[in-house]
């Protein structure tokens, strides 16, 4: 029985439950998961507490990347998973952030990339956060793999065909971020 | 017509980050006195010290949060009748209607433009100048 090789075997057991991130949400997660995600030029930030055994993954893309527009969403984006790993008991003195993406795959158009990278690494530094690892701007779309227990992180970089194609399909417009909903009228 | 100039504010954030936008954004309406907190016991402890007309205050933050911050400062009469915007990451409904019971005078949900944080404001203390 499968159930029994994995209880004798190591090499047997069952392959931890893979959780997908798209573009505009975030996962948080104390369990043995692998946490999954394709970046462009968008970024991912993979935080955990080594003490507290928890960890998310983030994936994320300023809209129109410059101005306080984009920054607001950006920091919109790393507080909810701050937050959620705070809520499972992390301490924000104890976290550990890998930061992967921010690839330029379009020579000619801005450097959307860049511009979330910069952000990513500068909401890391402003907020003294410890900076572990990870994979910033290049020009090649990545696919992570982020082990929130372990911390383990793994990227494969796509061929630049397969780049180009991600590219053309995440060229569609970003999500926009939440305004006020208005579904509370309380004032 | 109040100045906003003349009306000094305490952001609330435990984020430096989110500080430092709400802080923009109120320099971009005018205000001139603007203090920050990383959390609700510093919070309280900046109103206990000096005069402030309004309180933009995040909901989640370490030792003290955003709903605590409120309950002391309704509680505390010297400073019972400042206004306090409550900053959520969320349209959380029962996390306003609590925040309505403890007497917050207004709420922002995040991400937020600075059109809404002028409309909000001026919600509580009419148009600004």
């Amino acid at each position: 029985m499968n159930s029994d090789l994995a209880q004798h075997e190591p090499g047997w057991a069952a392959e931890p439950r893979k959780v997908h991130v798209i573009q505009g949400e975030f996962h948080v997660s104390n369990e043995d998961v692998v946490m999954t995600t394709i970046l462009g030029s968008c970024v991912a930030a993979c935080i955990r507490d080594p003490v507290a055994r928890v960890g998310g993954m983030n994936h994320f893309l300023l809209p129109g990347a410059t101005g306080d527009e984009g920054l607001r969403y950006g920091v919109q984006s790393m507080e909810l998973l701050v937050n959620a790993l705070l809520r499972k008991g992390a301490r924000r003195d104890r976290l550990e952030v890998k930061l992967f993406g921010g690839a330029h795959l379009f020579d000619g158009l801005s450097d959307v990339g860049a511009q979330n990278s910069n952000f990513a690494e500068a909401f890391v530094r402003d907020e003294s956060l410890n900076y572990v690892g990870g994979s910033l701007r290049g020009d090649r779309a990545r696919r992570i793999q982020y082990w929130p227990i372990s911390g383990r992180a793994r990227q494969i970089l796509l061929a630049p065909t397969e780049s180009r194609v991600f590219a053309v399909e995440q060229r569609r417009p970003a999500p926009a971020p939440a305004q006020d909903a208005g579904a509370l009228e309380l004032f | 017509m109040p100045a906003s100039s003349s009306l000094t504010c305490l952001v609330v954030d435990d984020q430096q980050t989110m500080r430092s936008l709400v802080r923009t954004g109120l320099q971009q309406l005018g205000f001139r006195t603007i203090y920050e907190a990383p959390d609700g016991e510093e919070g309280l402890r900046h109103m206990l010290s000096r005069p402030i007309h309004l309180v933009i205050s995040d909901y989640n933050m370490p030792k003290l949060d955003g709903l605590g911050l409120l309950r002391a400062i309704r509680s505390h009469p010297p400073i019972q009748k400042t206004a306090f915007i409550m900053l959520t990451g969320r349209a959380d409904k029962e996390l306003v209607q609590r925040a309505v019971q403890f007497g917050v005078n207004n709420y922002l949900v995040k991400p937020f433009t600075v059109a809404t944080l002028k409309e909000k404001i001026e919600a509580i203390f009419g148009v600004l100048a």
